[in-house]
């Protein structure tokens, strides 16, 4: 039996869906805000594209690596390390500051939940200015993509020219991921604000802890592979 | 249906400190480890301190400590990984086109 719902039908009262089952008994067809399960496994399957996206992109980098080891080593040693380091710290933080929010919100402290997302947000910022400050110092230095130095004969080995061009790819790629974040957490801020994430109905909050967490996590792999392969190069 | 789980922040916030403590000391590990131990494997003990920080990330950040159905998804996709790694290492170790390639340095 279908649910007549048409008392309601001009108003913006939520209606709910209802399905039968084979027994003839009425359930209430659940959304994404409140088929936590559901949601949280439908989103880890996102996450799963996103692994598959940045993997194609490391097994690239490998295979790169392995037939220009010299070249990427002496590329790889040429990136700023302090200012990486920094991101590295700076991202770290923010995972804890992302985590405690949503632990705050599970807690019912809505307020202090937002405080956390708030300082997130600024430790996005943060990385952000580093971010740019290193590219700009990568500029100064003739290492950007489209500048001459960067192009066949300009001084850099086939093998430097492609690690820098990965380097700008991934990282940017990955910053653009930390731009979507920053939208994100904006978006989680109105809607906490207009009552639709709850500590009683915070799926939202959860999967855009675990989104943050992803970019935390691609990050580890990313700061390594491009800053820290050449470290022995300077260390001996 | 709601989805409240009742939490006590002051006892679970302990963990989280936990967490960050331990991801620092191995990103100190990893900008020592370059100019104090095992110096001619750089790329792989850096890969290995990643990879045990994306564990600890994986397993209390986001919550796959005790999570079956999405655990068991997410280490199959990583083995997926993992065996494409392996051709392509396998494969990149015997690259024979280099001269007529263009992912390699141009012929001389």
């Amino acid at each position: 039996m279908a649910h007549d719902s048409h008392d309601s039908h001009d108003s913006h009262e939520y209606v709910p869906e209802i399905a039968v089952d084979r027994n003839g008994k009425e359930h209430v067809v659940q959304g994404w805000q409140g088929d936590f399960y559901g949601a949280k496994l439908g989103f880890w399957l996102f996450m799963l594209t996103e692994v598959l996206m940045f993997g194609a992109m490391f097994m690239v980098l490998t295979y790169y690596f392995t037939l220009h080891h010299a070249d990427f080593i002496k590329a790889s040693s040429e990136l700023n390390r302090t200012l990486g380091g920094i991101n590295t710290v700076v991202l770290l933080i923010s995972a804890l500051t992302m985590g405690l929010g949503l632990l705050k919100m599970r807690s019912g402290d809505v307020k202090g939940a937002k405080l956390m997302i708030w300082a997130t947000m600024l430790l996005a910022l943060v990385f952000l200015g580093v971010k740019a400050l290193e590219w700009t110092n990568d500029f100064k230095e003739g290492i950007f993509l489209g500048l001459p130095t960067m192009q066949a004969g300009g001084g850099k080995s086939f093998g430097e020219l492609l690690f820098f061009g990965m380097y700008f790819t991934m990282t940017g790629l990955h910053g653009f991921h930390i731009i979507i974040g920053i939208g994100l957490m904006l978006w989680l801020l109105k809607r906490i604000n207009s009552g639709k994430v709850s500590p009683e109905h915070h799926i939202l909050h959860f999967n855009i802890a675990l989104y943050w967490d992803l970019v935390h996590l691609i990050w580890v792999f990313v700061f390594p592979y491009f800053y820290m392969t050449g470290a022995g190069a300077i260390h001996g | 249906m709601a989805n409240h789980t009742t939490v006590d922040y002051q006892a679970e916030k302990g963990a989280y400190y936990k967490v960050l403590v331990g991801l620092l000391l191995l990103t100190a590990l990893t900008f020592i480890q370059p100019s104090m131990f095992l110096t001619n494997m750089t790329f792989g003990i850096q890969m290995l301190i990643g990879t045990l920080k994306a564990w600890i990330i994986l397993m209390y950040y986001m919550h796959l400590k005790g999570e079956k159905l999405i655990g068991w998804t997410v280490i199959f996709a990583v083995l997926v990984v993992v065996f494409f790694f392996s051709v392509v290492i396998v494969d990149v170790n015997n690259f024979q086109f280099a001269d007529v390639s263009y992912i390699t340095s141009p012929a001389k």
